[in-house]
């Protein structure tokens, strides 16, 4: 049984609609990520899925309940950690005291001394709220989201806020819960943090979900074109290359191919029969962002459109 | 944070699902534990709470200090004095249970913090019930204190009838808190909390006579008997002073006409997530 299972899940407020026919399963143990931009429906979607919203059409389950349903709420709120999008904490408590009420409200919670000391607030356990650096408000906030010991964590945009070392720190929080057998719902804007967590990642754009699968392959990411760089070689041009070539004003060239193993046959053998060095040669796929923007902006003029986008969105297309 | 170990986190088996919101006997343990907490959370806040209770003990010590002699004719010659410790009894019963309530409920929505307890296992009720008993309670201290100052510092009697006076001031309790919670829902943001509530409040608790006795039968009078604030004030301040040929059932049945009202506001606009407006 998934720990959470969506199935044409539509949800609507009067006209406008905030998400369509979505349809997603999270596996229990899983670091299952929502990527999309903002108002894409990613909140909406795992309010819906905590309970806090109803929808307006569709089935989900979460840990097998259906969680609109208010005579097991308070028993799926057992189970469930959330941390929301927005700080929200009383500021004249201790860090120690919201913890501890917050851990008082679950039948098996973590030790709170325990959960201080994972989000590294040994130091301020004892201090005001009020006092801590917003960095350390998320950290307080992850840990009232872990409290409970869940079995399903909801991290909407967990790491907002956080400065790099924090970042890593939750991260490694997060990889640590889901190795204990966590599952993980993440919404997030952070690529880096999809390709470092996520077990799988669905994008949602248009109220809907345009894409899924796994960080390496989600949009055709291990199918499409890569990109072949190099530096060009003394007393050379660019036209002289076994294969046609982009020169770049560092002194590199670029060779954009769907068939990187033929092209690196004929260049290597060009470069290996001529004695010429191909200094910094690399093979690049396209990155998660790369594939996020050509599904996100594909049919739009934005700024984040480029040239590897469309090759995304034309990858998408064909795969679908 | 930590490298160190994660715990066992989520390796205990989904159980089966546990119906209903109500656990018997077994939440009172929880609730007592909530009430705590919010306690906690007023006293933690020391302006916050000294300004609260302090504020009936000055305003009793001032209009008490300045009542003298005087004494209002049409309330059985009682003196000033015997006027203004039941009247201020009563402001601490509307300071705590609605100005305060309806403040720190507006400013907990929109800070977010009935959203995060709404999505914890804390049952809605058992919420409500912790407010309003910790609301509860900070009234008493403030009723207790005004009696106190009035009895020992200015040598004020009563209550006269013990049993309409508790009465009336538990009613007041629980309807000004039911008008607390649903004046909260109609309250747009934060920013806006504190001038329109106190507004309201302050103007209309000093036309019902909290300040000064208003006659039965004046256009003031007419005007404030559609509001609970002047009910409130007449019934204690009759049942405190024994004044014979009153009785407190007609000023309850207002109060708690209007206690009714605002449970259904709050039940059709209480919302968890802030407006923001």
């Amino acid at each position: 049984m998934p720990a959470v299972s969506v199935n044409h899940l539509a949800k609507s407020y009067g006209d406008t609609v905030a998400v369509h026919d979505v349809s997603f399963e999270v596996q229990k143990g899983e670091v299952f990520a929502l990527l999309g931009p903002n108002g894409a429906g990613k909140t909406t979607t795992v309010e819906i899925l905590e309970g806090f919203r109803t929808r307006s059409a569709g089935h989900v389950e979460t840990l097998g309940v259906d969680p609109a349903d208010h005579a097991t709420q308070r028993w799926l709120r057992t189970k469930i950690g959330v941390v929301l999008q927005e700080l929200a904490i009383e500021p004249y408590y201790s860090v120690r005291q919201v913890l501890t009420r917050n851990a008082g409200y679950y039948p098996n919670p973590r030790p709170v001394d325990e959960v201080i000391e994972l989000i590294g607030l040994d130091e301020k356990a004892d201090e005001r709220i009020k006092r801590l650096s917003g960095g350390q408000q998320r950290r307080l906030d992850v840990g009232l989201g872990i409290i409970g010991n869940p079995e399903l964590l909801f991290l909407d945009e967990p790491t907002t806020g956080l400065d790099p070392s924090g970042r890593r720190d939750t991260w490694e929080l997060i990889r640590r819960l889901a190795g204990a057998g966590t599952t993980v719902l993440l919404t997030t804007h952070y690529m880096d943090e999809v390709e470092a967590l996520a077990d799988r990642v669905a994008v949602l754009f248009g109220h809907e979900i345009v894409a899924s699968g796994t960080p390496e392959s989600i949009g055709g990411r291990d199918l499409g074109a890569v990109t072949i760089r190099f530096r060009l070689p003394e007393g050379v041009t660019a036209g002289e290359l076994p294969v046609p070539a982009e020169r770049a004003d560092d002194g590199h060239v670029a060779i954009r191919t769907e068939d990187e193993v033929q092209v690196l046959h004929d260049l290597t053998g060009w470069a290996l029969a001529g004695g010429h060095p191909l200094q910094g040669l690399s093979v690049l796929r396209l990155s998660l962002e790369d594939i996020y923007l050509g599904l996100t902006d594909a049919g739009g003029t934005g700024p984040g459109r480029t040239e590897a986008a469309e090759g995304a969105a034309a990858v998408t297309e064909a795969g679908r | 944070m930590s490298a160190s170990t994660a715990g066992t986190a989520g390796t205990a088996p989904t159980d089966a699902p546990v119906r209903g919101s109500f656990h018997g006997l077994r939440d009172l343990p929880l609730v007592a534990r909530q009430v705590y907490f919010e306690q906690l959370s007023f006293w933690l806040n020391p302006i916050g709470a000294a300004l609260t209770i302090g504020f009936s003990v000055v305003f009793i010590v001032i209009f008490e200090s300045t009542s003298g002699h005087s004494t209002i004719g049409y309330l059985a010659h009682i003196n000033l004095g015997q006027y203004y410790l039941p009247a201020f009894a009563t402001y601490g019963v509307m300071a705590a249970c609605f100005n305060i309530l309806a403040i720190q409920l507006v400013n907990r929505r929109e800070m977010g913090l009935l959203k995060r307890l709404r999505l914890s296992p804390l049952p809605t009720w058992m919420l409500l019930a912790a407010v309003f008993i910790s609301t509860m309670i900070v009234a008493g201290i403030q009723i207790v204190l005004v009696l106190l100052v009035g009895r020992f510092g200015y040598d004020v009697h009563g209550p006269a009838d013990i049993g309409p006076f508790v009465l009336t001031l538990v009613v007041g309790m629980l309807c000004f808190t039911a008008l607390g919670v649903g004046v909260s829902t109609l309250v747009p943001n934060a920013d806006a909390a504190g001038p329109i509530v106190s507004l309201v409040f302050f103007i209309l608790i000093a036309l019902s006579g909290l300040y000064f006795p208003v006659k039965p039968g004046s256009g003031l009078a007419t005007f404030t008997n559609f509001f609970p604030i002047r009910h409130l004030i007449t019934a204690s301040v009759n049942s405190f002073n024994g004044i014979p040929g009153t009785s407190v059932w007609n000023d309850l049945l207002v109060i708690a006409i209007w206690g009714a009202a605002g449970v259904f506001v709050a039940m059709r606009r209480w919302e968890w997530s802030p407006k923001r407006g």
